[in-house]
C-alpha cells in the first residue's frame, strides 16, 4: 500500500469510527448533540473519608430532602459496605455498615443529581407543633451581661424573628462591631468551634427566644472541588423553619449558588468505628439528562465511561480534553498559515494557562515576566555561566518575580496577583532561555517575531478552546477527537503553500 | 536585457506589492516548505542518515574517505580539561575556526583570523581574550548551540582563505557556495555572501546576499537581498552579476560525491573555495532552505520534476552522467561577464 492510500484508509476509518459513535450516541442514546439542547443538571458528590480504627464501621450521612424524590438520581459507591437509606419522618439518612472489622483509610461516596434552577432546598418548612423553647446558654459574668444587653437591644429595635436575625448577624459580621459583640465573639472564638460566629448567633437567637440550629449547604461551584460543607443557619420564625446564609442575612439562598444539603439540626455525619472523618463535596454540572446517562454508561463504549468516573476525577478531564484542540490550532497556524512559534507545543501550554487566568491579564503578566526575566538573563550572560546553572538561575529569578508580582498586585488590591502562581513557571523559564538564545544567535527581530507568534497562536487556541459548543463536544463526545485526528493527519500531507509563503515570495520573478 | 523581456510578458498586478496568489506561485514552480518536506525530504532522507550530516566530525571523516578535500582539523575538544587549555592547544596557530560539531545554521561558529599579543582577533576586528575563547568552547561542550541542547564537542579547524575574487564580494565573512541536489543531480546553486547586517554570517534571512549561479557554467546570474533582486552588494557596491566561480567542475563533482557518500536523496552541500587549496567541503545540509529559488529566479519545481523523471528512467546513472544531465538541462540565460 502506498503512503497515500494508507493515509486515506486511516482517515476514512477514523471518520467512520468517530462519526459513527457520535451519531449513535446522539441518535440512539439521545445525548443532545448541540449544546443549546442540553439540560442542566447538577451532580453533587459527597465523599466521606476517615481512618477506620479496627472495629466494625457504621456511618450515617444526613441527606437532602430531594433524595426521597423519584426524579432525582442517587447512588452510593463504597466497596464492601452494606448500604441503605433510612427514613425517619421526612428526615433521610444514608447508612453504610461494614460486616467485618476495618482498618486504614476508607472512603464512601454518595451522589445525587437534580435539575438546576431557583430551588435551593431552603424553602420554609412549617414546623410540626411548636419547637421547644431553646435552652439559654450559661455565659459567665460580664459575658452574660454583654450578651443580655445585645439581645435586649435587638428585641427593643426589631419585633419579629426575621429582623432580629438580620440585626444580630449584621453586627456579628461587622469588622468593627461594638465592644459587647467583640467580647462575646472572642469568647466563642476561644472555644475553637469550626464556625464560632454561627454558634454565637444560635445562642444569641436562643436568648431572644428564637429556636435556631446549624444547617449545611454545598456551594454550586465547579471550580472548587473537594469543598468543605458550607455552614448555614436555620431558625424558627414562629410558623416555619427558614434557612439563611449568616454571611448574607437578608438574602434567601439562591438555588443557582447554594444547595442546602442538611437541615433539621443533628449532625451531618455520625460515624462509629472511625476517626479523623471529614465530609467533602464536589459539584459538576451535567449536560446530559440522567436517563440518557444511564443508557450511555451501560453502552459498550469504553470511552463513554469518563462519565461514570467519580465527579472529582471527571473534573480533571475538563482540561485534558482541551489539549488536542490546542494542538490542532498549532498545526493549523504553523503548517497552513505559517506563523513561527517558539517550540511546537509551547503555545498550547500557554493557552491552558490563559484558561486559568483571563487572557488580557495573562498576556500582560506573561510579557512583564518575560521582559524582566530577559533583562536578568542578559545580566547573567555577562558572567559567562555554564548552561545548566544559567537555566537554574533563570528559574530562581522567575520565581522571585512571580512572588513579587503577587505581592504588588495584592497590595494594589488586584486579586489576579494571587493566581499568578498558577502560571506555569516552566513555560516562562523555558521561553526565556529559548528566546535569549535566539536573540543572541539570530537577532532580536527573530526572537520577538517568534515570541509574539507564540502568544498569538496561544490566544487563538484559547478562544477556540473557549467556545462552549466545542468544549461540550470534546467532553461529551470525546470520539469526535478522532475526527480531529483525521483532520490533523490530512494536514500532515498538505503540500500547498503556507499563507506566509505567499508574502515571502511576493517579489519572486522569473529570471 | 533579459529582465525587461520577462517583465513585459508578466504584467504586474496590484497585489504583487503584498503577496502572490498560490496559482501564480505554482505557475512559476515555487516550492513551499510543506511541499519540500512532504515530497522531497521525507521520502528521500531517512531519519537514520541525519546523524551522518548533523555531526561534522563524521561528515568530515567520511568525506576524507571519499577523497574530498576538507579543512584541516587542528583539534577536537571533548572535555572541560581541554577546554580550559584551549589557548595552549592552539599554540602556533595564527588563524582558525571553532565550531560545535552538531551546530546548525552557523550557530556557535567563531572565526579567528590573527593573533595580537595574548589576544585573538575576529575578522570584524573585535579582540577575543583567551578567557573568552575558553568560555565559548565550554558553552559548545554544554550543548548551547547544538540541536536539542545535547552535549557536544568543539571542532577547531583551518580557517579558509577565499580567493580575493570572492572576498571582494562579501563584507567580512567568507562566502560559500551551496549546491542543492536531488538523487545526485545538481539542481540549483548559489553563493552566499555576508553583509554588514548579517554580521559575517551567510544566512539569507539574517540579511546575507544570495547570488544565483548557473549550474552549467558556474557564472553568477542574479542576486537577491531580503528577497528583492539587486545587482550590486549593498555595503561594498561591487557588481555581483556575471562573476565566474573558479573550479566550478570540481565543485559539482564534490557536491555529487557528497550525495553518494551520505545516501541522502535531497540535500544541500556547502563548499568554500580556498585561495591555495581550491574547493573545500564544509558541511552537508539535510534540510536545505528555499531561498535558493529566489536567488536564481527559478522555481525549484521546474528542476526537481525533470530530475525525478530522469531518475525513474535511469536509477543507476553514474556521477558524470548526472552532472552532464544537469549541465545540459539546467542552463540559465547568461548575463554579460563582469569586466
Amino acid at each position: 500500500m502506498s503512503a497515500q492510500s494508507k493515509l486515506l484508509t486511516a482517515v476514512a476509518a477514523l471518520v467512520a469510527i468517530g462519526g459513527g459513535l457520535a451519531a449513535y450516541k446522539s441518535q440512539k442514546l439521545g445525548v443532545p448533540f448541540w449544546e443549546d439542547q442540553r439540560v442542566d443538571e447538577w451532580l453533587v458528590e459527597a465523599k466521606i473519608s476517615f481512618v477506620a480504627t479496627g472495629r466494625k464501621v457504621t456511618a450515617k450521612l444526613s441527606l437532602p430532602a430531594e433524595a426521597a424524590g423519584e426524579k432525582t438520581g442517587q447512588e452510593s459507591g463504597s466497596l464492601g459496605y452494606g448500604y441503605h437509606i433510612k427514613e425517619n419522618g421526612d428526615k433521610l439518612t444514608a447508612v453504610w455498615s461494614s460486616p467485618e472489622e476495618r482498618e486504614d483509610a476508607q472512603a464512601l461516596y454518595y451522589r445525587i443529581r437534580f435539575k438546576g434552577g431557583l430551588e435551593s432546598g431552603s424553602e420554609e418548612i412549617p414546623a410540626i407543633g411548636k419547637p421547644e423553647t431553646p435552652e439559654v446558654p450559661d455565659l459567665p459574668g460580664s459575658l452574660g451581661v454583654a450578651a443580655n444587653s445585645i439581645v435586649n437591644r435587638a428585641l427593643s429595635t426589631s419585633g419579629d424573628p426575621d429582623s432580629i436575625f438580620v440585626t444580630l448577624f449584621r453586627q456579628i459580621n461587622r469588622e468593627n462591631a461594638s465592644q459587647e459583640y467583640l467580647l462575646v465573639k472572642r469568647h466563642y472564638e476561644k472555644m475553637s468551634l469550626s464556625d464560632p460566629n454561627i454558634a454565637m448567633g444560635i445562642d444569641l437567637l436562643g436568648m431572644a427566644g428564637i429556636p435556631a440550629r446549624l444547617s449545611y449547604g454545598v456551594r454550586l461551584d465547579e471550580e472548587n472541588s473537594g469543598q468543605r460543607p458550607y455552614a448555614l443557619l436555620e431558625y424558627y420564625d414562629g410558623a416555619s423553619w427558614k434557612v439563611r446564609d449568616p454571611l448574607e442575612p437578608t438574602k434567601v439562598p439562591d438555588g443557582r449558588e447554594v444547595y442546602v444539603w442538611h437541615r433539621g439540626g443533628g449532625p451531618l455525619l455520625d460515624l462509629d468505628g472511625g476517626e479523623n472523618s471529614r465530609v467533602t463535596f464536589t459539584v459538576v454540572k451535567d449536560r446530559i439528562p440522567l436517563a440518557r446517562l444511564t443508557d450511555l454508561r451501560e453502552s459498550p463504549f469504553l470511552i463513554s465511561t469518563i462519565l461514570a468516573l467519580p465527579a472529582s476525577e471527571r473534573a480533571v478531564f475538563r482540561y485534558i480534553v482541551l489539549i488536542p484542540l490546542g494542538a490542532f490550532i498549532v498545526v493549523l497556524m504553523r503548517n497552513i498559515i505559517g506563523i513561527p512559534t517558539l517550540g511546537t507545543f509551547m503555545p498550547v501550554l500557554l493557552a491552558l494557562a490563559l484558561l486559568e487566568i483571563k487572557p488580557v491579564q495573562g498576556i500582560i503578566m506573561f510579557s512583564i515576566l518575560v521582559g524582566a526575566g530577559l533583562w536578568f538573563r542578559f545580566l547573567l550572560s555577562r558572567m559567562n555561566l555554564l548552561v545548566v546553572p544559567r537555566v537554574a538561575a533563570c528559574v530562581v529569578i522567575v520565581t522571585l518575580l512571580m512572588m513579587l508580582m503577587g505581592v504588588i498586585s495584592y497590595q494594589l488590591g488586584m486579586s489576579v496577583g494571587i493566581k499568578i502562581t498558577l502560571f506555569p513557571m516552566i513555560i516562562i523559564a523555558w521561553t526565556l532561555e529559548r528566546m535569549s538564545l535566539i536573540w543572541e544567535e539570530e537577532g532580536k527581530h527573530s526572537a520577538i517575531v517568534q515570541v509574539s507568534g507564540s502568544v498569538f497562536v496561544a490566544v487563538c487556541a484559547y478562544y477556540f478552546m473557549k467556545v462552549s459548543q466545542i468544549q461540550y463536544w470534546a467532553f461529551y463526545f470525546p470520539e469526535m477527537l478522532l475526527l480531529l485526528l483525521a483532520f490533523i493527519l490530512l494536514i500532515g500531507r498538505y503540500t500547498g503553500y503556507r499563507i506566509s509563503e505567499l508574502i515571502r515570495f511576493k517579489s519572486f520573478t522569473n529570471a | 536585457m533579459p529582465d525587461t523581456e520577462t517583465a513585459a510578458v508578466e504584467k504586474p498586478k496590484w497585489w504583487h506589492r503584498w503577496f502572490r496568489t498560490p496559482s501564480e506561485l505554482r505557475e512559476m514552480g515555487v516550492v513551499g516548505i510543506n511541499m519540500r518536506n512532504a515530497r522531497f525530504l521525507l521520502p528521500n532522507n531517512p531519519r537514520r542518515l541525519y546523524e551522518l550530516v548533523d555531526n561534522k566530525l563524521r561528515t568530515k571523516a567520511l568525506a576524507e574517505e571519499f577523497g574530498m578535500t576538507v579543512a584541516e582539523t587542528y583539534c577536537v575538544v571533548r572535555n572541560p580539561h581541554d577546554a580550559n587549555r584551549i589557548d595552549k592547544l592552539l599554540d602556533g596557530r595564527e588563524a582558525f575556526v571553532i565550531k560545535p560539531t552538531r551546530g546548525s545554521g552557523g550557530k556557535g561558529i567563531m572565526v579567528i583570523y590573527k593573533r595580537e599579543g595574548k589576544n585573538f582577533v575576529k575578522p570584524s576586528g573585535t579582540e577575543v581574550t583567551p578567557g573568552d575563547l575558553r568560555n565559548h568552547v565550554s558553552n559548545i561542550l554544554a550543548g548551547l548551540f547544538s540541536l536539542g541542547g545535547k552535549r557536544d564537542y568543539a571542532l577547531v579547524e583551518y580557517r579558509v582563505q577565499p580567493a580575493t575574487l570572492l572576498t571582494d564580494m562579501s563584507f567580512q565573512g567568507a562566502p560559500d557556495v551551496r549546491v542543492v541536489m536531488l538523487h545526485g543531480y545538481p539542481v540549483m546553486a548559489m553563493l552566499r555572501a555576508s553583509t554588514k547586517e548579517s554580521d559575517g554570517r551567510s544566512n539569507l534571512h539574517q540579511g546575507a546576499v544570495g547570488i544565483g549561479i548557473d549550474i552549467a557554467t558556474g557564472m553568477s546570474v542574479r542576486a537577491i537581498h531580503h528577497g528583492k533582486p539587486i545587482t550590486h552588494h549593498p555595503d561594498l557596491g561591487i557588481c555581483l552579476i556575471g562573476v565566474q566561480i573558479p573550479d566550478w567542475d570540481t565543485i559539482l563533482h564534490m557536491a555529487v560525491t557528497c550525495q553518494e557518500m551520505t545516501g541522502l536523496g535531497y540535500l544541500g552541500v556547502d563548499i568554500m573555495i580556498d585561495e591555495s587549496m581550491g574547493p573545500l567541503m564544509i558541511e552537508v545540509n539535510a534540510r536545505p532552505g528555499l531561498a535558493i529559488q529566489m536567488a536564481n529566479g527559478i522555481g525549484l519545481m521546474r528542476r526537481l520534476v525533470p530530475v525525478v523523471e530522469q531518475h525513474a528512467k535511469n536509477p543507476t546513472a553514474d556521477l558524470e552522467t548526472k552532472i552532464a544531465f544537469s549541465k545540459k538541462h539546467f542552463r540559465a540565460k547568461l548575463p554579460e561577464p563582469r569586466d
